[in-house]
This record gives C-alpha cells, sequence and structure tokens, in this order.
C-alpha cells in the first residue's frame, strides 16, 4: 500500500518540469527520496542551482503535485544540495531528447 | 539560500535601457555625436553617456539585480534599493546630458547641470554598488569576485565622472581641471574594461555554463583571468592618477594596462572555450549563439588593437575601437543575454506559481528563435558594417549602418515584447488556470 502510495506521488510529480531544461524532476533525476507514514510523504529533492529563483517554484510544485494525490493527508518537501545534482542522475531515455552528445 | 526572490524591478531597467539604447542609435542615424569625432565634443559626450551610462549600465544594474543572489546564493541585501536607484541614474543621466548640450550651445547656459547630474549619478551608483556589493562581499566566490572588481572600477569611473563634471562647471580648482585635462582614458578605461567588461565576464561564466549544463571553470583558473582584469584597471587608475599628479606622460602606464588586458581576453578566450567543449547540452539555442558572435567582436576588437597600435593610427582610429567594444561585444552580448533573460524570468513569473498544478511551458517554447535570428543578424551585421565605415573613414556610410542596427534592434525589442506578453506560447499551455498574465515593465510576484 505504502509503495504503491509512492509510486502514485512520482508519477504526480512528472507534471513537474524543470523550466530551462523542459523534462519533469522524475527523469531529470531531482527527487533523491519519497517516504511515506500512513498518508503522511516526505520528498527530498534538489535542483541544477542553488540561489537560482526556479528552486523556489520547484519545491512549491513539488508540493502541491505531491498533496494532489488521493490518500496524501500531508505532504512534506525538502530542498537540499548534498549531494549536488550531476547529469549522471538524468534517465538515460531522455538524454538524446535534450541533446546531450552521445560521448557525453 | 535555497531559493532566490524574482527581482521586482528588473524589467524596468531592462526597458530603461532599451529605450536608451534606441536613443543613441537615433543620434547615430542622424549623425550627432559621431564617433570619430572629438572624444569631448559636446555630442559625443551625450552620445557616449546616453550609450554607457543609459544602456549598458542600466541594463547591466538591472541584470545583476536577479543574478548577484544567484551567483552567492544569498538573498539580495535589499530589494527597496533598487527603484529609487534607477530614478536617481535616470535623472542623473538628463541631467547631466543637459548640461553637455548647454556646454554644446543647444541648450540655454545652465553649468549648474553637469554637478547636479553627477551628484545624482554618484547617489544612484552608490545605492547600486552598497545593494550589490553588500550582497557579494558575503560569498565572494567565482564569479562574484568578477562582480566585486567590477563595482570597485565602477566606484572609479564615477569619481572621475564626477570630477569631470564639477571641473567642466568650473567649480573643481587647478587639480580638478588637471584631472579634467588628461584623466579621460582612465575614466573611459575604468568604465568599459573594469566596470562593463569584467562584470559581464563574471556573470557569463555562471549563465553559460548553468544554460549549456557544462561543469564551472575551475576557480584557480578564472582568478587568474579576474588578476590580469584586475591589475589592468588598477594600473590605469592607479598609475594613470599617479602620472596626473605628477605632470608624467600616460602612454607607459596604459601601454601596461594594454598588455594586462589584452592577457585577460585570451585567458577569458580559453575559459569560454572550456565551457563550450565541456558544455553537456550540444545544441546551442540562439542566445548561445548569438552570445558567440559579442565573443568573436571581443576577439576582434583585441585584433584591432594591436593592429592599429602596430601601425601607430590608435588615436585616428579611437572611435572605430571603443564602438567595436561597446557595440559587438557588450551591447552584442547584453542584447543575447537579455533575450534569453526576459524568457527565462517571464517563465518564472507566469507559470512558477502553477507548477505541480497545472501542465506548463518550457522557457524556449516562449521565444521564436527562427524569427529572431534575423534581426539579430541584421544587428552584428550592421555593427561590423559600421566598424569597417568607421575606419573607412565614411561618415554617410556609418549613418546607414547605425540605421541598419535600429532596424535590428527594434527586431528584437519586437521579439522581447512577445516573450512578455506570451504571444508565441501555443494557446492550450499559455495561461493555464492560476495563472496570471505578467505586465510589460516589472514583476507582479
Amino acid at each position: 500500500m505504502t509503495d504503491q502510495l509512492v509510486e502514485r506521488v512520482r508519477e504526480a510529480l512528472r507534471v513537474v518540469i524543470d523550466p530551462e531544461l523542459g523534462e519533469n524532476i522524475v527523469d531529470l533525476g531531482f527527487i533523491y527520496d519519497i517516504a511515506a507514514a500512513g498518508g503522511a510523504v516526505r520528498i527530498k529533492m534538489t535542483a541544477t542551482t542553488p540561489g537560482c529563483p526556479a528552486t523556489s517554484f520547484l519545491r512549491e510544485g513539488a508540493q502541491a503535485a505531491a498533496s494532489a494525490v488521493p490518500g496524501v493527508v500531508s505532504a512534506d518537501v525538502a530542498m537540499t544540495f548534498e549531494p549536488a545534482w550531476t547529469h549522471d542522475l538524468i534517465a538515460p531515455s531522455i538524454r538524446a531528447s535534450l541533446g546531450f552528445a552521445a560521448v557525453n | 539560500m535555497i531559493g532566490g526572490n524574482m527581482s521586482r524591478w528588473t524589467m524596468t531597467y531592462f526597458a530603461a535601457a532599451l529605450t536608451w539604447l534606441l536613443a543613441a542609435l537615433a543620434l547615430m542615424a542622424a549623425g550627432i555625436g559621431h564617433p570619430a569625432t572629438d572624444l569631448a565634443a559636446p555630442d559625443t559626450l551625450v552620445l557616449v553617456h546616453v550609450i554607457c551610462i543609459g544602456w549598458l549600465s542600466t541594463a547591466m544594474c538591472g541584470a545583476l539585480f536577479q543574478f548577484v543572489p544567484v551567483l552567492v546564493a544569498r538573498p539580495l541585501f535589499s530589494e527597496r534599493l533598487t527603484l529609487p536607484a534607477l530614478g536617481l541614474l535616470t535623472a542623473g543621466l538628463i541631467a547631466l546630458l543637459a548640461g553637455f548640450m548647454a556646454l554644446g550651445g543647444r541648450l540655454p547656459s545652465g553649468p549648474w547641470l553637469l554637478p547636479l547630474g553627477a551628484v545624482l549619478l554618484v547617489a544612484g551608483f552608490g545605492l547600486v554598488i552598497l545593494d550589490l556589493g553588500l550582497t557579494a562581499w558575503l560569498r565572494p566566490t567565482g564569479p562574484a569576485r568578477f562582480v566585486l572588481v567590477g563595482l570597485a572600477s565602477l566606484c572609479a569611473t564615477v569619481t572621475f565622472g564626477a570630477v569631470f563634471a564639477f571641473a567642466l562647471a568650473g567649480w573643481a580648482g587647478p587639480v580638478g581641471d588637471a584631472v579634467l585635462a588628461r584623466g579621460i582614458p582612465l575614466h573611459a578605461i575604468a568604465g568599459l574594461g573594469g566596470w562593463l567588461t569584467l562584470t559581464a565576464m563574471g556573470v557569463s561564466y555562471r549563465l553559460l555554463s548553468m544554460f549549456m549544463l557544462a561543469p564551472d571553470v575551475e576557480d584557480r583558473q578564472s582568478r587568474l583571468t579576474l588578476a590580469a582584469g584586475g591589475l589592468a584597471v588598477a594600473a590605469t587608475v592607479g598609475g594613470g592618477a599617479f602620472a596626473v599628479g605628477v605632470a608624467m606622460r600616460l602612454n607607459a602606464v596604459l601601454s601596461v594596462a594594454a598588455l594586462l588586458g589584452l592577457t585577460c581576453a585570451a585567458l577569458y578566450g580559453r575559459d569560454l572555450a572550456g565551457i563550450f567543449r565541456n558544455r553537456k547540452r550540444r545544441e546551442l539555442e540562439l542566445n548561445m549563439r548569438m552570445a558567440i558572435l559579442s565573443f568573436a567582436s571581443l576577439a576582434g576588437t583585441a585584433v584591432l588593437g594591436i593592429a592599429l597600435v602596430s601601425i601607430g593610427t590608435l588615436p585616428l582610429h579611437l572611435g572605430a575601437f571603443a564602438f567595436l567594444t561597446v557595440f559587438g561585444w557588450l551591447s552584442g552580448l547584453v542584447l543575447a543575454k537579455l533575450y534569453k533573460i526576459v524568457a527565462f524570468l517571464t517563465w518564472l513569473e507566469t507559470y512558477g506559481p502553477v507548477m505541480g498544478r497545472a501542465a506548463t511551458p518550457r522557457v524556449q517554447d516562449l521565444a521564436a528563435e527562427q524569427r529572431a535570428t534575423k534581426w539579430f543578424a541584421i544587428y552584428y551585421l550592421a555593427v561590423w558594417a559600421g566598424t569597417l565605415a568607421l575606419l573607412a573613414g565614411e561618415p554617410s556610410a556609418f549613418r546607414i549602418a547605425a540605421a541598419a542596427m535600429t532596424v535590428g534592434v527594434f527586431g528584437i525589442i519586437h521579439e522581447i515584447i512577445r516573450i512578455r506578453r506570451l504571444e508565441d506560447v501555443a494557446s492550450p499551455l499559455r495561461l493555464p488556470a492560476g495563472a496570471v498574465a505578467p505586465h510589460l515593465l516589472f514583476a507582479k510576484t
């Protein structure tokens, strides 16, 4: 049941995109962890650059998307830059769409 | 700081800056303040200050209020200072220009106009330096160091300018007169080289890495670039002031500064090549492609400077050299980055608040790059043609080039307004429920 809720939350987070990269935050590897206990969901996420105004909107967007999932009573989203995000975290399936070179 | 705020008045700064740019282009197209005429001629002083304070400095300040917090991951020291600073800068510039026009007989004599303009500009730039300096000082790492050196150069530029203004009014005594007689190159180098160029370099490191997903340039490497640039400005200002004080010729000081400046430009080129080589995103957006043309123009100014010095004609062609620096390098880079920054900030303002609640477009969906490309192409071709016209001593050809630059800039401004009005966003995503259309001239959030 808990695993199903985590997956539903993960799926819901795909509506939140990084404005610059144009891909959702799940496939970009911004979501470090999703934990659920009862209906309380805790999400740990990151972004590409600390201090960027987009960072706050990404966190609030994740909070709104998770809160809208049926079965979620509360959603707490924590932003972290430890460890820092790297390009390796991007899902291989969308690397090409971002124009990444094969060698990279 | 996890996430920064949007600076409310950045768009207002950009709008004011672009208005001054159009004014400068109109003056050049009309043949007023031709860059090849005497630098001290009142009409030339009007043109130079419209460009350097009205256009470039205003645009740079607006961008820095938004991006210095990103560079240092700290909030701006005070958002409340940004609008009064713009008001003071605008009023100061208008008074200064009126003072120059009075000098040239275009307005009735008003010796107090220049000192008034200087006081207002000192106050306006003082607020900018205070706000940005205190923001960057808390965490002076990487590109933020460039901004700090740029702000120090701005202090020197403004101080020289204020002394000149009082001296032109006859209120600065013999010391002021001596500084006015020989200090103009120091004022120009501190402004164009220190304030505008070093700051543009610093911001570009972060923006290029961020938008192309490239690793940041190694700190040791960029510090060397900054050291060369910073020493060039320090040699100019410190050595120049000493030379003026003891009535020495400025040639030795300017030669040392030129060598250090060339070293800085070469090292910056090496740093940029590294960013482009190591980028993860291979496809370049329009703003990046156009930025490359401004980097090429910077390289062109270095080559032109060396060539003119070698054949001993730099004093004769100083106007062409300054024109390529100002319009090819600095203005080209600012226009290319404005195109991107406006789209990015407009996206944040419009779609940031509804993220997670509705599907949103990408930043790139706000711009129509294919259509905008031609305006940038017209702009750069006209700038390079204008430089050649100045070198060839063809004022009529230069005015035609200035008119073509005006067409290009009008086109770019039209594209920016379209971005701000979300006119190129496909209708299903344009204004989702809960999103508020942005105001053209300031951020609502």
